[in-house]
């Protein structure tokens, strides 16, 4: 029974359209996965290395004994974040002649399908296999891949039982995160105990006592346990489901009122942007960008340049990141839009409106880089501009040669629906248009000149906004069919 | 009211629809009935300019349909779900639909009064996103949003389908009363023939893309509609007959 259910899940992993249908993304799709990889491995073979540079005078293995369970730690906070609940899957079966048993082996079992268990051996396997195996044996060697594994599989199981239980009642989790957030603290603020030096006391031991690995062992099968009871008293789709039971309130953004219908549309953007994950999470990775800045600007390397380029995924990041995939946001209720009565100036000018709002709000947040002096404020401004006249536009030239349909309620992390080669093309011009026009007059000794170009082109588009609407709305009419169509494709 | 000349619509060499001329005149109440496939969804989709016909064109008062703007100031329709903007909650969405026709929020609450009975209590203040809520309720907002439109032109895809029978009854008043009282014209589908016959006066039978009949209901229509639709099952049911007489 398990090796069919293990059939389907493939079978749906490959054909759901979230992995994309054609061989181009699954293509891209797997050299980033195969990148990602590569730097994992790499970081795993050359631990030994970093290790050795970081914990200077130290020995290795013992650095190597005390960074595993901060590691873990780390890894469970992560996890809670963001590993998904494998719990809807199993809807179909429930109602068969399924035993039970099966059912929920299979989702136990699942639920190790995840990327999170290969990290720890990719990073810590070849430190085993380099360091520890010549120095100590076969058995010893042997004994830390087992307290390695076990502890990802506790790890693995643990936030699977946090996250279920969270489901039931929201405490749970924020008394979890806060237990977490305690335990971090404990060593790195309050510096009350060292991680560190009870990861070493655990497997410092492991060298003399092989044994001990037994301990992680029975842990993650106790965990394992735990789980698989959980689950099994608590086989309904309600109790199982992500969904939360809460008051919906309905809302009302007033500032937005004074815009007439285009504001009703905004408002409606924003109530879309706030109560779906996906774009949701393209929000909050706006708001991490923020932080952008303190990487380049602290680091006298990076030359004024890369501030044109800072300043402008600073302050227009939720143009690019959440314009590249429009209008799919809007795709499954596309149709109503069609025929409802909007017409598509006052669409496009809402877009521009919800683009002013989100990059207005960024460019405040960015002015505390003052810090770094008066000019990088001034760079962001004219980015800013840049950002409302040019980037925009093109955005929204690209959102109408984009027919691929957004399922709003999946998450975001490693999800590919939408993506297309729409999303490609449009980085080009989003990132070397405003080098083209800056570039030349900084090989010219000429910065300031390129700048004031920049500034001054934004403007230009910022004053001719409403011939540009006019453009595109021209342009939409002779596409809507072919993007309406691909909108209903599921 | 709507007029319709040589529309064709083809999907991968299959014409799904092919209507060479079809009038209907304001005040009619049209029923469109046929099997799955028989086109009758990408029909109405042609005539909300969703989809690009093949060949022809679909005249709404006179108007091209295709590319115009002006139809949508008195046509309301509900398809599907994706009609419905699924993470507002009905409130939001009925609010911003009478905002599109210049209704300020008392207007709106003042319509839905009006829908009290029809709601049932299962849409307003419930605090439910659109996405939450049952098929049947999704449907009942749907409709709902396109009465609050007061529209001239009220076009419906198997509305009964999901919807309970208390419901039902109640939407086959609400369509009645919008014709005869209000006049609108009003373009229903259904599998349900029964609902129909009751509520609609002119009956279109769609086959493969072709409306192959064209009826004024009367007292007979019904049991013609169920003979069109039963030959394959009495056939079989004789056959059964048979067997148990030997």
């Amino acid at each position: 029974m398990i090796s069919t259910f293990f059939s389907h899940e493939l079978k749906s992993f490959w054909r759901s359209t979230n992995t994309g249908k054609s061989v181009a993304i699954k293509i891209v799709m797997g050299v980033l996965i195969f990148i990602l990889f590569l730097y994992v491995l790499a970081l795993g073979l050359f631990l030994d290395k970093i290790l050795g540079a970081v914990f200077k005078g130290q020995n290795q293995t013992i650095a190597f004994c005390g960074i595993l369970l901060v590691y873990y730690l780390f890894d469970l906070i992560s996890r809670m974040q963001l590993q998904e609940l494998p719990t809807l899957k199993v809807q179909p079966y429930l109602h068969l002649p399924v035993k039970r048993n099966s059912v929920v082996s299979y989702l136990a079992l699942t639920a190790l399908m995840s990327f999170f268990n290969l990290w720890p051996i990719v990073i810590f396997g070849p430190f085993v296999l380099k360091v520890i195996l010549p120095a100590s044996g076969g058995l010893i060697a042997l004994a830390f891949f087992v307290s390695i594994l076990s502890l990802a599989i506790f790890n693995n199981y643990l936030a699977m039982y946090i996250k279920r239980k969270a489901n039931l009642n929201g405490w749970v989790f924020l008394v979890a995160t806060a237990v977490l957030v305690l335990i971090t603290c404990g060593d790195y603020l309050w510096h009350v105990y060292s991680l560190r030096n009870i990861s070493y006391a655990f497997f410092g031991h492991l060298i003399t006592a092989p044994a001990l690995m037994l301990a992680p062992l029975l842990l993650a099968v106790a965990m394992y346990y735990v789980n698989f009871l959980y689950l099994k008293s608590n086989l309904y789709l309600e109790e199982l489901s992500s969904k939360k039971e809460a008051y919906k309130s309905s809302t009302e953004i007033p500032f937005l009122n004074k815009f007439g219908s285009v504001g009703d549309l905004v408002a409606n953007e924003i109530k879309l942007i706030l109560r779906n994950k996906r774009s949701r999470s393209s929000l909050i990775m706006g708001l991490v960008f923020m932080f952008y800045g303190l990487i380049f600007y602290t680091q006298s390397v990076y030359g004024e340049g890369f501030k044109v380029f800072v300043g402008m995924f600073m302050t227009g990041i939720f143009i690019i990141n959440y314009g590249q995939f429009m209008f799919s946001w809007q795709a499954s209720h596309f149709d109503g839009l069609l025929v409802s009565k909007i017409s598509f100036t006052d669409f496009l000018k809402g877009k521009y409106l919800l683009f002013t709002i989100v990059s207005t709000v960024a460019f405040i947040l960015t002015v505390p880089y003052v810090y770094f002096g008066w000019k990088v404020v001034l760079i962001h401004f004219i980015m800013y501009l840049w950002n409302l006249g040019v980037n925009t536009t093109i955005v929204l030239f690209f959102a109408n040669r984009n027919y691929k349909r957004i399922d709003l309620s999946k998450g975001a992390s490693f999800n590919w629906e939408g993506v297309g080669a729409t999303q490609l093309l449009l980085s080009f011009p989003l990132i070397l248009f405003p080098y083209v026009f800056y570039l030349p007059f900084k090989y010219l000794k000429m910065p300031d000149v390129g700048l004031a170009v920049l500034a001054v082109i934004g403007i230009l588009f910022i004053i001719t906004r409403s011939f540009w609407i006019k453009k595109l709305e021209a342009d939409f009419y002779t596409k809507r069919f072919k993007i309406a169509e691909g909108f209903r494709n599921k | 009211m709507i007029q319709i000349n040589d529309l064709k619509k083809v999907y991968n060499g299959v014409t799904v629809v092919n209507v060479p001329q079809l009038k209907i005149k304001a005040g009619e109440s049209i029923g469109l009935v046929g099997n799955n496939g028989a086109g009758k969804t990408t029909l109405f989709r042609m005539i909300l300019d969703l989809i690009r016909p093949e060949s022809g064109e679909v005249l709404s008062n006179g108007n091209k349909v295709a590319g115009g703007e002006d139809w949508k100031n008195y046509t309301a329709s509900y398809l599907d779900e994706g009609f419905l903007i699924d993470y507002l909650t009905p409130e939001e969405y009925l609010y911003f639909i009478g905002g599109l026709h210049e209704q300020n929020k008392p207007q709106v609450d003042e319509a839905l009064l009006g829908l009290t009975d029809f709601f049932n209590g299962e849409i307003l203040r419930k605090g439910k996103y659109i996405r939450d809520l049952s098929k049947g309720n999704q449907c009942k907002v749907g409709v709902g949003a396109c009465l609050l439109q007061k529209p001239q032109l009220l076009m419906l895809d198997e509305p009964f389908a999901n919807i309970d029978p208390s419901t039902q009854f109640r939407l086959k008043n609400i369509l009645k009363e919008q014709n005869k009282k209000h006049g609108v014209t009003t373009i229903v589908s259904s599998h349900d023939l029964n609902h129909v016959t009751d509520v609609c006066e002119r009956i279109l039978l769609m086959e493969k893309g072709k409306i192959i009949k064209d009826i004024a209901t009367s007292s007979s229509t019904l049991s013609e509609l169920e003979e069109y639709f039963g030959v394959g099952q009495i056939a079989s049911y004789d056959g059964v007959d048979k067997e148990e007489n030997h």
